[in-house]
């Protein structure tokens, strides 16, 4: 292409859509998280004073204890259970594509039916995983009780419908390994645990890196599983950060503080995001070395 | 040494039927109780074997209306994003792959920055805009949420799979005196087909099975499926699981194919998606 201006019908599009529907209402956030409004109301100037409200509210403060619990059990178990089943794959088996394709399936489902059937499942009275459980002498997990059985529940609930992410990326990052490397290392007379530890991390730590930066940043959001499986209930107990932030708005017309909340989602996604591109950078330039 | 061996195929086995019990069982389960006969559903342990019935789905005909125009909304709507992601991503990652400029490149970086802000954030000002332009419950304002939240990732993955496209098969058409339009319909969309595949089943993914903007910004016209199952769970009368697993089980097969037949345009977006932006 010649002129950059034969090219602006073709961005506007998407930069239009953009603008329009993410970046100027999140920037209309900012406006709102510092003032005070509900519907219908004029706004007044309030300062930072919506981010102290919600930053020593006790309700926020437990549903950003439970979001960073999800966030920590539901991502490295997941990035755990990936990396295996990445490895497992890799070292050959039959059948591959439709093991993929089987391990692909999860990620069709609706978060809407996957709660239908954790609920289910886990059922206290009749629930096949409830009686499986009790069969085996296990503690059965009474969820619409007891917050930190919820809370164990959505956690799972969320690895299995993002485990087929994460084991693809790893997957694919595992497959782009030269097999010369392997071979070198085994001519070098490296143990096959040697091999994984000198060979396999290093080359995938990048995909690592990605993985678990996408899934952070997208587990810090949950939303559906929780309200669907909980409300947030019982008495605010199992909130997290996105459900706290759709009260505040949506039941409590409190505009205020609901965009302030919003904020501080956005920046700890921002801190997230620049703190693994600077580790990222790091270990890229490390290696280059 | 072949004991080993015997061990470790042993074990493989072990974890790839523990991976496909992980996976498969919960979908098998519901689609399974969703033709069980009443009181099998509830059979502890539960039942493998019994004599198959529709009976759920007549009920879920006859009392769930609603449940059918929630298809028929998220067709359009699902229809309507993945038009509006596809076109748009690809004109712009067209450009993104062919030109290349400061202001271009800072644009990129903007793009993917866009992903970091979470969907429920833009719920607040937006809830208020859409009843006030009177586009609340409607197709319209779903289809652009939903498309806008993949453009930004589409795009770059449109530039992605277009880099890998020649540049001087624009040129050979440019000097038989094809415009920019023509260009991008006549080389670049069918060279590209694999690439809007990929973008094409992330949205199709999304769209149909969202609930968020779903829950915030339809009531009753514009209701799409997943809701509409969302109000079976939350039902006060206590949940009809039969009713439920049939509901589920339509709303589940036609995605659920989709992404089987898919799953190499899935697998190549993601792992694009991934380590481009």
């Amino acid at each position: 292409m010649n002129k950059i201006t034969e090219a602006v019908p073709f961005l506007a599009p998407v930069q239009i859509l953009i603008l329009s529907v993410i970046v100027i209402p999140s920037l209309y956030v900012v406006w709102l998280s510092l003032h005070a409004s509900s519907f219908g109301q004029s706004a007044t100037f309030v300062g930072l004073d919506n981010y102290i409200k919600v930053l020593t509210d006790p309700a926020f403060l437990l549903a950003l204890g439970n979001t960073v619990l999800i966030v920590i059990f539901a991502v490295h178990l997941e990035l755990a259970l990936g990396l295996g089943m990445a490895l497992l794959f890799a070292s050959g088996l039959p059948c591959r594509r439709i093991l993929l394709v089987a391990v692909l399936a999860p990620y069709a489902v609706s978060e809407v039916i996957a709660v239908a059937m954790w609920r289910f499942l886990f059922d206290p009275d009749v629930g096949p995983v409830t009686a499986a459980l009790t069969w085996l002498g296990l503690p059965m997990l009474d969820w619409s009780f007891e917050p930190s059985h919820a809370l164990i529940m959505i956690g799972l609930l969320t690895i299995w419908l993002h485990l087929p992410f994460t084991f693809i990326i790893l997957y694919a990052a595992r497959l782009a390994i030269p097999k010369d490397l392997y071979e070198a290392a085994r001519i070098d007379g490296a143990k096959p645990f040697d091999a994984f530890r000198r060979v396999t991390m290093p080359l995938l730590g990048p995909a690592i890196v990605v993985a678990l930066l996408f899934r952070y940043i997208f587990a810090f959001r949950i939303f559906s599983e929780v309200w669907l499986m909980t409300q947030g209930g019982p008495a605010r107990s199992t909130e997290v950060v996105a459900v706290y932030l759709y009260q505040e708005a949506f039941s409590f017309n409190a505009f205020g503080t609901a965009a302030a909340t919003a904020w501080i989602m956005v920046l700890a996604s921002l801190l997230l995001a620049t703190g693994y591109v600077f580790l990222l950078r790091k270990q890229v330039a490390g290696n280059a070395h | 040494m072949r004991t080993d061996k015997i061990a470790i195929g042993l074990g493989k086995t072990v974890a790839v039927l523990v991976i496909l019990a992980w996976s498969l069982f919960p979908i098998a389960f519901i689609v399974m109780s969703s033709f069980k006969p009443g009181q099998d559903i509830f059979a502890v342990p539960p039942k493998f074997v019994f004599s198959p019935t529709v009976q759920h789905y007549v009920e879920l005909w006859n009392g769930w209306g609603v449940f059918f125009s929630g298809l028929l909304n998220s067709t359009i709507i699902t229809a309507g994003a993945t038009i509006i992601a596809i076109t748009s991503s690809t004109a712009a990652g067209y450009v993104y792959s062919r030109y290349s400029s400061r202001m271009l490149n800072a644009s990129v970086m903007f793009l993917i920055i866009v992903r970091l802000i979470p969907p429920i954030v833009v719920t607040l000002p937006l809830f208020p805009i859409v009843n006030a332009i009177g586009l609340n419950d409607t197709h319209i304002v779903l289809m652009v949420l939903y498309a806008t939240f993949f453009v930004s990732l589409g795009t770059v993955l449109m530039r992605t799979f277009i880099d890998q496209i020649p540049r001087e098969l624009d040129e050979a058409a440019q000097i038989d005196g094809a415009g920019r339009l023509t260009i991008l319909r006549r080389v670049i969309v069918p060279l590209a087909a694999p690439g809007i595949l990929a973008v094409a089943v992330f949205v199709v993914v999304f769209a149909w099975n969202e609930f968020l903007f779903a829950f915030i910004f339809t009531a009753t016209r514009a209701k799409t499926a997943p809701l509409v199952i969302s109000e079976m769970i939350g039902s006060i009368d206590g949940v009809d699981w039969g009713v439920l697993f049939a509901a589920s089980t339509v709303q589940l097969i036609p995605v659920l194919l989709f992404v089987i037949f898919m799953n190499r345009y899935l697998v190549a977006g993601l792992t694009a998606g991934a380590t481009k932006g």
